[in-house]
Parts: structure tokens; sequence; C-alpha cells
């Protein structure tokens, strides 16, 4: 809100400067955003206007005296209010729901949706232009002047908050104000030309031939005042702030009126506001009131007194605030307050410290209390602890102590999974991979991409309702997308080296109105160039290729003391279908890894073919260990013998079946099995046939092994390589 | 014949040590240790010596003999070295050509920011806890104290899923679930993502990571949350920091505050990164609403605590001089290279 500050010091026996004063009502709870210099359009006017942004839960601030009663509060300084009575708005007439007044009458067919409604008539007003100062003032608070009994309506609501709306009585039919829920499908348009559709849920103020106003916030073309308007009725009312909340979003509309009724406004106000907008007509538009003031009202809005346990402020905030001092907090903010004499003597002992605090609760009981008149314009305050809060306010955040809560039995550690959750990051950025951090939402065109069959659970991603960006509309079920975006945003800016992994969720839908199943992956996206700098250095010394990242997997499968790690030919439409692997983890398959098809190369705009991976983090984790535990070093020596195999190019002579036939064969002496060269060559080595050629150690624990048992070892092997897998063997 | 001995010895010695070149030391060692050398010479005189002494010379002469073929090789490594350095050789390597390493990369500048602040809690007796990111109504908002249909919730920006399924727009939604699942005292913090439907920009992000910390337990007091985000200010910034407290509001705090450390910059005088005030405003914080601690079922009257939120990426952002916070998102190679 803008608050001119001649018109705030108009309320405030205080000199204090408007910076000064912008910085006091930052720290005491308004925030004062901006301090502007004004100059008004005319060039006649200037002043300092602070900018202030108001919290939801004080609608009371919302007005030049809020402010004013807050700032007097913080500065202890007096408050000068106008004179909110005259002698129509004194001894209004009071009765339930219906009351004719004269030519007027007012029927509330909905108390709920508004509890109470207020009118004062005035005849024989003169509309013109206001005076310089009343436009000078609406200007500054940013309000256009629209004429002078508007004006004084609009002037009344920046100064007291209360939003007023002037109907020009002679077209309201029958001088009849009925405030009711509006009919389906019935129609009105408001003063900004729009034609409204209405439904029963939006509460209007009508006559008896229709709706004329859509209460709270906006009023309607037909009864809307003109120059020669003469005979006025101000509407004072309290609406209910939801019904108001709710008619603003339904009608996508947000005016200074439905701004302060969805925050409250004090429904004792109706009455005072209708007595300043009386003075201020009278004053700029001339005219006289035509008798009392009709206040229609479901109740009489008092409210009970709050109690409040001085120690239990102290216990809260952990200051040493006495009794008298906190009295004199609340008297500042206008709140009646009566001690309890009869525990003056829990008082006269002091506040208790900190260290006497500690046998609350039970004592608490026996101590004081004071009980706490609250006006109805702060119903933000209905409870102890927000009298306390105020108190805290009106005191000072920073002239609180500042300690530290007390030890605890228990260290500040993090647990298994967050261990090696950190891990994985290490061992992924020591391969020379970049952490990526990017967006949970995806577009269902990523799900195309990546050529996802229609069955793939992957499709089953949860749809945002109203999505911020386009692409952006499901809840990622895979990290992939994002990686593959980002290697995209590298492509575009010419950088074809890209190494990028994210640790993230996905979300796994679990059918309608049920929370998703979150679960944590690792994914990686690696194209180009595993080393800073590769002059001289052969290609396949540098690419982050399939068995580059493959080898990565198996790295951190060691770091994170897993074991049982192996790889199955992949059949995933995504990747392509020579060059991809399924990663198995004691037989349970826990993602894929493989260079991207072609697809989803073109879909992606990428210049070679990236390698991929996508593992599900939360399994690889329960199946991990945090320490690893010593194996002794060998005290005999091993005893090395390579061997190559010519055999068939096809699955059943993986690396894997070759390595597991040698294990199987070798006997116990045999400690591992490595493969070390393979190549195809169909002149030396015949058609589909390859050779493969492996390092094998074999060692005993206890002694030194002799040629002869290698030997023997040796030709169990190959024997059994000949005879199963139909190889030629050479040993050298 | 001991003394010619000792005498060719230090002779010897300066010659081979003195020698600027290889040939200069060819030269030498053709002249003391070559087959018709000086040393030679002197063995051949062995037979005049007498027979009694001939073992203790025959002794000195062989050990004269290995110093200075030690002496020989030491100098002919060096030189060999030298001869490297002034001209050209199969072993003189280009050493100011770039490293041939594979790359090693470092923390993303959001999670070094959130792992940073990790420390500072783990050091004071939190854990880490965690919790959906697509949550229930029930903990966005009911839970939290949010009144039914106030503005409050404007300020949220919510996105949702459904009529009661939603993507948690601060990680508070975790504070509840925590204390259903634990009596006091608690003390946690909460690192995780939050979503608003903001517009992107430089400076906001539908997507966005906060840190959430929640203390509860019998005497916890407001001025025990200023000390704790005062440790945390200092933690993060140095000792020299200062933390300033102003109301602010939350449902599910009362009081509530909003918190802002000196510059790290300027430290408090005022520059372009705190837009000239001396300060950075952190986050949110406030004791927990007597509402939130009844609706977990904890004692009110008992119990007592305070919850705080920090967003991070603004703060990264700071730290390390990144002026887009979309550029945290992308993916870019070229800014993650960099840390
Ligand atoms: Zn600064």
């Amino acid at each position: 809100m803008r608050v001119p500050y001649s018109w705030l010091m108009e309320y405030l026996e205080t000199a204090t400067p408007a910076d000064e004063l912008a910085e006091i009502l930052t720290m005491g709870g308004l925030e004062v955003e901006e301090v502007e210099e004004w100059t008004s359009a005319d060039g006649k006017a200037r002043d300092t206007i602070l900018i202030t942004s108001v919290t939801s839960n004080r609608g009371d601030l919302l007005s030049m005296v809020g402010v004013a009663r807050h700032t007097a509060a913080l500065l202890r300084c007096n408050l000068k209010l106008p004179e909110l009575r005259i002698e129509e708005t004194d001894s209004p007439n009071v009765a339930g729901s219906d009351l004719t007044q004269g030519d007027t009458r007012i029927t509330i067919d909905d108390l709920p949706g508004c509890p109470r409604y207020s009118a004062l008539r005035l005849v024989g007003v003169q509309i013109r232009p206001s005076p310089d100062w009343m436009r000078h003032r609406l200007e500054a608070a940013g309000v256009r002047p629209l004429g002078n009994v508007i004006d004084a309506t609009n002037y009344v609501l920046l100064e007291l908050g209360q939003p007023l709306h002037a109907f020009d009585h002679r077209l309201l039919v029958r001088g009849h104000i009925i405030v009711r829920r509006a009919e389906d499908g019935e129609k009105l348009v408001t003063i900004d030309g729009n034609t409204r559709e209405l439904s029963e849920n939006d509460l209007v103020i009508a006559d008896e031939k229709g709706a004329i106003a859509l209460a709270g916030v906006m009023g309607g073309t037909e009864t809307e005042m003109g120059e020669r308007t003469t005979d006025v009725l101000l509407e004072s009312a309290h609406f209910n702030p939801t019904m108001i909340r709710r008619t603003a979003q339904r009608h996508v509309m947000s005016t200074e009126a439905s701004y302060r009724f969805e925050r409250f406004v004090d429904p004792n106000l109706t009455l005072p506001a209708l007595a300043r907008a009386a003075q201020l007509i009278r004053q700029t538009a001339g005219g006289e009131v035509a008798g009392p003031a009709i206040d229609v009202r479901a109740e009489d809005f008092a409210r009970e007194p709050i109690t409040l346990r001085p120690a239990r402020t102290n216990w809260v905030l952990g200051t040493k605030l006495q009794t008298p001092e906190q009295v004199e907090l609340l008297k500042r903010l206008g709140f009646g307050v009566e001690t309890d004499t009869a525990a003056a003597e829990g008082a006269a002992r002091g506040l208790p410290d900190r260290d006497w605090l500690r046998p609350y609760p039970n004592e608490l009981q026996a101590l004081e209390r004071m009980t706490v008149a609250v006006p109805t314009r702060r119903p933000d305050i209905e409870r102890e602890i927000d009298l306390i809060e105020e108190i805290a306010i009106i005191y000072g955040y920073n002239n609180m102590p500042t300690t530290l809560p007390g030890a605890i039995a228990s260290a500040g550690v993090r647990t298994r999974e967050q261990k090696l959750e950190s891990r994985v990051s290490e061992v992924m950025r020591g391969a020379g991979i970049c952490e990526n951090v990017s967006y949970s939402m995806m577009g269902g065109c990523d799900l195309d991409f990546l050529c996802l069959v229609p069955e793939a659970p992957e499709r089953e991603a949860l749809c945002l309702r109203d999505p911020a960006a386009e692409n952006q509309e499901l809840m990622r079920t895979t990290l992939l997308p994002g990686l593959l975006v980002a290697a995209q945003h590298n492509v575009r800016r010419r950088v074809d080296t890209v190494a990028l992994f994210e640790i993230g969720r996905v979300f796994l839908g679990r059918g309608e109105g049920v929370l998703p199943e979150e679960r944590q992956k690792l994914a990686a996206i690696c194209m180009g160039s595993s080393r800073v700098s590769t002059w001289n250095l052969p290609n396949e010394y540098q690419e982050m290729d399939f068995y580059w990242l493959k080898g990565v997997i198996e790295q951190l499968c060691g770091r994170l003391n897993v074991t049982g790690l192996t790889f199955e030919r992949a059949d995933r439409s995504s990747l392509h279908p020579g060059r991809s692997a399924t990663v198995i983890v004691d037989g349970e398959q826990i993602g894929h890894l493989g260079e991207i098809s072609r697809e989803v190369q073109r879909a992606y705009d990428l210049p070679s073919p990236a390698v991929l991976l996508e593992i599900d983090l939360d399994t690889l984790i329960a199946k991990a260990d945090l320490l690893a535990q010593y194996a002794p070093q060998p005290r005999f020596p091993a005893v090395n013998r390579d061997l190559a195999l010519v055999v068939d190019q096809d699955e059943a002579h993986s690396g894997t079946h070759l390595i597991e036939a040698a294990e199987r064969s070798g006997g116990e002496l045999l400690e591992s099995v490595s493969i070390f060269d393979v190549y195809a060559d169909p002149e030396r080595l015949g058609a589909g046939r390859k050779s493969v050629a492996m390092r094998l150690v074999f060692r005993d624990p206890d002694r030194t092994l002799t040629d002869e048992e290698v030997d023997e070892a040796m030709r169990g092997i190959i024997q059994h390589m000949e005879r199963k897998l139909r190889a030629e063997a050479r040993t050298w | 014949m001991e003394e010619r001995l000792k005498d060719l010895s230090m002779r010897a010695r300066a010659a081979l040590e003195g020698a600027r070149s290889l040939d200069e030391l060819e030269e030498a060692r053709a002249r003391y240790l070559g087959r018709s050398g000086l040393l030679r010479e002197i063995q051949q005189g062995i037979r005049d010596v007498a027979q009694e002494l001939r073992p203790r010379i025959g002794q000195l002469i062989n050990t004269t003999k290995a110093d200075l073929e030690r002496i020989l090789e030491e100098r002919r490594g060096a030189l060999e070295e030298l001869k490297i350095h002034e001209r050209g050789d199969e072993q003189l390597i280009d050493v100011t050509l770039p490293g041939r390493a594979q790359y090693s990369a470092g923390r993303h500048p959001l999670l070094a920011t959130l792992d940073d602040m990790l420390e500072i809690f783990l050091g004071l007796g939190y854990t880490i806890a965690s919790g959906p990111e697509v949550e229930n109504y029930h903990y966005g908002f009911e839970a939290l104290n949010y009144p039914a249909d106030h503005p409050a919730m404007d300020e949220q920006a919510t996105f949702y899923i459904a009529e009661d399924v939603l993507l948690r727009s601060q990680t508070s939604t975790v504070q509840i679930r925590v204390m259903e699942a634990q009596e006091p005292p608690v003390r946690v913090v909460v690192p995780g993502r939050c979503f608003r439907r903001d517009t992107m920009d430089a400076t906001h992000s539908h997507t966005f990571h906060q840190l959430e910390g929640l203390c509860v337990d019998e005497g916890v007091t407001f001025a025990d949350l200023k000390g704790t985000l005062l440790a945390f200010g200092r933690g993060m910034f140095g000792e020299d920091t200062q933390v300033r407290f102003r109301p602010d509001f939350f449902p599910f705090t009362e009081p509530s505050a909003e918190f802002a450390v000196t510059c790290f910059n300027c430290h408090g005088d005022g520059c372009r990164i705190c837009k000239g005030s001396g300060w950075i405003e952190l986050g949110g914080a406030g004791m927990v609403d007597p509402n939130v601690l009844a609706g977990v079922g904890y004692d009110t009257e008992r119990y007592t605590g305070f919850a705080f939120g920090v967003g991070i990426e603004r703060f990264a952002m700071n730290r390390y001089g990144i002026p887009d916070m979309r550029l945290l998102y992308s993916g870019d190679m070229r800014l993650l290279r960099q840390f």
C-alpha cells in the first residue's frame, strides 16, 4: 500500500523523518519496501510515499489510521484520530435482518455472507471535482480522483480501511437494498464495463429489480453515481472474507474493496466510516444527512477477553519481561489489560530467569495471569500465543536475548543412506562427470522422443493441472529427458563434450488420488572426450563410450562394496540394440546402460551417439555397504598364464561366458581371470570367429605353486573350452 | 706406493668431477681408469711391493678404483641429463604441453551450498530428514495451520495434480511428517526441492531448493532460534556476521520472523549484492504454532519449538556470482566445469 508520509503524520505526534520511520516500521512488522519521492501530476504537491507490503494476516494495516496506530505503538507517541461520530451515527436503530427507515429499506437474506450492513442517505449533494488537497492525497495513494462523492468514499477506504459504496438513491427500485445470493445465470454489468454472469455462490447487493453490485467487490453501472446525482445512499458493510475471496477469484478481479474484505475489515467500523464519509461529503459536495444511519446486523460483534500468563511469554520468548512491562507493551497497541491482583505475589518475586523456567509447567499454573481485551479490528489475535507475538513485535525482535537450545543426547550424523548417496556423487564426479540438477518436470514429447512403447511404465506420469511452462506438464518418471535436454543445450552452444549425471527423484503413479512412489535414480549422459586435453592421444584412450561408462559403474559398485554386478544385452527402444545392456546386481535388474538409438539422437539433435545410464539408486544403496572388509595380502606368489581362444562370435561366447567357463573349470588354484584382447579377423580366424585373449592368475594361499600344478590346471581349462565351447586354444 | 695412490686418487677425482662434457669425462676416464691408465700402472707396480704389504695395498687399489668408478658414473649421469637439455633428444619432452588427465568434477554449486549448510547443522546436533515432494493437501496446508481459503495460500502459488494432491511449495510439509513419526526432542534439517508456479526468469524458478530446520523440546525459546540462526550465519559467512530479525507472517509459526545476515560482500556497508541495505535476507523462521504441535499430538504446554526455512538458489547465486537462476538448472558444461 502507498502511504503518503504527510497523510500519516496527520495522526501522529512525532517528528520522525520518513526514512527513519520506514526502518522502524520494517523492523516492527510492517515492511516498507520502498520510499518514493512523489510529485502530483499538476506539480502543485510533493510528498514522500512509504510503499508497504502487508502480510495477509494484518488487514488492519491496510489503512492510514491502521498504520498510524501501529506506528504510535512502536514509537510510543500519541495518536490524533479524526472525529469518527456524527449525531446520525451515534444511536442508530437496530433490528434483526430487515429494517426500513424513511424511503430506504434494507434486507439481509444471507447473514453468514453479510453479518452487518449499515447505510446512510445524503440528499442535495452537488457532484463536482474534489478540492486540490483531496485529489492530491488520493493521487499520492495511487487512487484516481473521480468526483467529490466517490472521492470521499475512496478517501475513507484509504484512511480507515472500510470500503464504502455510493448508490444513486433515485436509481434504486423502491429504495430497497437486498443482500442475497445471486441466482444462477443472473447478469450484472459492473462499473468496469464487463458483463458478469453470476452464480448462486456469488453474494450480490440487489434492489427489487435485480443485482446492482457484486458485494464487496465492485458496483454495477445501473445504480452508478452520475454527474446529476443529488441523492446518495452510502453502503458500509461487513462481508464474510472467504465469500468475497471466492467471488473475486471466480470473476478474476481484485479491487481495493475485495482486497481488504478478504483480509477482514473490522465489523465495528461501518458506522464510524459512514460518519467520516458524511463529514467529507458535506465539506466537498454540500448536502444534508437524511435521517439516522440504518444499521442491520446479525450480532453485537463483542469479543471475549484473552488470558495471558506473563511467565508464559518469557517461557516462549526466552525474555525476562516483568509483568508491568508486558502490560505497557499491550496497552500501547490499544488493548485493554487487567492484571489479576490476587496473584500479584508472583509478580513481586520477579520473573524467572532461564534456569528457573525448567520446573515449568506445573509452577506456571500458580502464577499470575492477565486478561486482555482485544479490539475487533484484530481478528488475528485469538490466543495467548498471539498476544505473546504482539509483545515480541512491539518489544523488538532484535532487543530479545540470543541463546542456543540446551544439549540433547544424540549426535548430528548422516544416515547410512545419506552417506552412501554422497559417495555415489563423489565417485561419479571423480570419474570427471559433472553433477547436474534439472527440473522435476518433463513434457509428454520427451516420452515420445525416448521412443517409449505405449505400455512403458515411464508413461504413467503424473500430470500437472496447470503447468508453468511448455513441455513441463508431467512429473518426471525418468531422469533421461533432463539429461538429454541438457546435452542438447550444450551442443547448441557448440560444446560437444558432455558428461553429466544427476541423482534425483522420479515419480511413479500409483493411481488416482494416491501419492506417487518417489524413487531416487542415478542417471548419466556422456559424449566426447573424457580427458581435459587429448593431443596425440588415440581416440580409444579418450572417448567416453559404452565401455568407459560401464567402467564407471564397475568402479561405483566397487566403492559401494556392491558385489554380484553383471551385464546382459538389453532390448530398450531408446537404446542402440547392439550396444546396450541391462545392469544387474545379485540377479536383480537395477537399470540400463548403452548408446542412445539413432531415433533418440535425432530427436535431441545430438551430433554423436551419447551413452546413457539410468539405475535405481534406492535399490543399489540397499545392496551397498558403507565399510569395506580388509582381505589379507597374499603371502605366496601368483603364477600368471595367458590363454588365447578362437571361438564363435555369438552370445554364448560373450566375455562373461568365457570367464565363467574358465572359472568353472580352473579348479581351486585359479584366483582370477581377465580378458585383455579381443579381435575378429575373418581371413585368419574364419568368418564368425573371434580371438579372445585372457590372463589367468593361479595361487595357493599357503605355498608356492609348481609349474606342473599350473600346467595341470591349464589343461583342465583348455579341455573344457575345446569340448564345451568349440574353442581353439593357444597358450604362451 | 700408498702416497702415490692417494695423490692419484685426488687428481683423478678432480678430473672426473671437473669434466664439463662427456668427451672431457671420457678423456679423464682413459687417463686414470683406462686399460693403460695411471691406476693400471700402479696396479702393475704392486709386484715391486714387499710381500707382506701387498694385501693391504691391493685392497686400497680396489676401493680407490671402486670409488672412482662410482664418481665416473655419477658424473656421466649428470652430464647426460645436461646433454638432454642442450640438444634435441628423444627423452626430451615439452613440459609446457597440456596435461592429459581425466576430468575431475566438483559438486554442483547448489548442492555444495546445501552441503555447507548441512555441515553446520550436523555440528549443532541436527539430523537430516526428507519427505515426499508430491504431497497431500493435508500436509501442504491443513496441518501447517493454513486457514481454508485464505489469501496466505496465494503466496504459495501451488501446483496441483488433483484436488488433494499437490507439489509441495515449501519444505515445511516435512515438519509434520517428522513430528508424526517421533516424540520430542526433535532436531532435524530437511533439504529438498519445492515447486511454485513462478514465471521463469533470472531470479525465479518453478523448481527450487529449501533447507528447513525444526527444533522442538521443553523450553525451546525464540531466543534459541535467534542464537541458532546466528550460529548458522557465522558458520556460513564468518565470525563477524550479524543476524537481523523482523516480524513476518507464516501460518505455521507464531511469532514469525524474516531473518537476514550482514552482507558477506560489504560487511554491512551496502553494495550491489545487498542492494545497498547491508543485509541479505535468507528466509523465514518462527516459533512453531501451537496448532501445528497440537495437530501432531504434542503437549503444547510442555513443548515449544522453532522452525526456519532458507532458500538455496539465491544464496548460491550470490556466493558464486552466478547472475541467472536458470543457469543452475541448465546443465551447461561451461558452468559446471568451473566448480
Ligand atoms: Zn553488501
